[in-house]
């Protein structure tokens, strides 16, 4: 709760033209930020590009927001929108340049040695999450590895508990074929 | 397969990808692009509109020398049809001008010559008074001389017919009964 009104004063800073304010959110959700944008492009490593445009918008659009929802939730949109505009343009420029190596598919390895999960599971879980279509990846990621709660969630996607419940189902569902052999080992 | 495993082996994968990605956000960066856009968006309507101007000026002129030309020689010809008609107008106008005060000059001739004709010849009526004259003192004297017997008045009368008229029928009769009257006498 104090958490929510410390951003409600920076967002009441920064409208009245306090700069410094934008510099603590910054500080504040930049990492929150960077791993949903990494975990919904299919941990590419490296974000830092969406990351600045997400926080662009952020500073576009800060003076708009009407603390109808948490800062936190709001910066959470912006990077759902912002990673699918990536994740569009990816798309494009690998029909347009189709044998130019795309970042995401290099960067697997960079941390394999931190896990017991080999780099072949980890493969294979990154293909199949990225297989999905991202009305069934987003609520995967927010629910599993972000963790954010249902209502947080709906919020966020701006669709409702029911819709949210039965795209966490289906992507379960799509998942199971690529995940029940890593789960039976 | 259940909703725990499917994200444990998420949270495991995410782990082994390094999930929490070290960022470094460029501040100034942002700060200096969101100015450039705010530019952007405050100059653009401006611009917008300049371009809107220069292009609306570019076409105006375009007319102003395409088209004028071409409006003016359409002017130009309706002018010289203009005065071809206006000239032939007034010469209809002056023809009719003309023949009407022709008409006038020809009605007031008639007019006054049908009043001429009605006023009586002044010679004609001064001889008929002539006429009258003589034929009256002709005929006094008749009736002095052959009514009253006054032969001197008489006389006097039919001479006075001779000296006054001498040229008239009367002044005739009037010897004619001078030489009666002497005839008798004698």
């Amino acid at each position: 709760m104090a958490e929510i009104i410390d951003d409600e004063l920076l967002v009441e800073q920064f409208r009245r033209g306090d700069e410094s304010a934008f510099d603590k959110i910054v500080e504040r959700y930049s990492a929150e930020v960077a791993a949903l944008a990494n975990r919904l492009l299919g941990w590419p490593g490296e974000v830092e590009d969406v990351a600045q445009e997400i926080f662009l918008a952020a500073f576009l659009g800060l003076k708009k927001f009407r603390c109808d929802c948490s800062l936190k939730s709001w910066l959470f949109t912006i990077t759902i929108n912002k990673c699918r505009t990536c994740r569009y343009k990816r798309l494009l420029r690998r029909r347009r340049f189709p044998q130019v190596t795309d970042k995401s598919s290099l960067s697997s390895g960079f941390a394999a040695q931190k896990s017991p999960m080999s780099t072949e599971d980890h493969n294979r879980i990154r293909s199949a999450v990225a297989a999905l279509p991202a009305k069934y990846r987003e609520p995967v990621v927010l629910k599993y590895l972000q963790e954010l709660g249902t209502d947080e969630i709906s919020r966020i996607l701006g669709i409702s508990k029911n819709t949210l419940h039965v795209r966490l189902s289906r992507a379960r569902k799509r998942l199971e074929p690529d995940l029940a052999e890593l789960i039976e080992r | 397969m259940t909703e725990n495993e499917i994200k444990k082996l998420l949270r495991e994968a995410d782990k082994t990808a390094g999930g929490h990605a070290l960022v470094h956000v460029n501040l100034s960066a942002i700060r200096r692009r969101a100015g450039r856009r705010n530019m952007v968006i405050l100059v653009a309507p401006l611009a917008a509109a300049a371009v809107l101007m220069v292009a609306l000026s570019i076409l105006a002129l375009m007319f102003r020398t395409t088209e004028p030309t071409q409006e003016q020689e359409k002017i130009a010809l309706l002018e010289t049809q203009i005065k071809q008609l206006q000239a032939r107008t007034d010469a209809a106008l002056g023809f009719i001008h003309e023949v009407l005060d022709e008409e006038r000059r020809q009605s007031r001739l008639n007019e006054l010559e049908a009043q001429l004709a009605s006023i009586p010849d002044p010679l004609e009526e001064v001889q008929k008074q002539v006429d009258k004259t003589a034929f009256i003192l002709v005929y006094q004297a008749d009736r002095l001389y052959r009514e009253l017997n006054q032969t001197d008045s008489a006389v006097e009368n039919y001479n006075r017919v001779i000296k006054l008229f001498p040229e008239n029928q009367w002044a005739k009769v009037a010897r004619q009964r001078l030489s009666e009257i002497e005839n008798r006498k004698i």
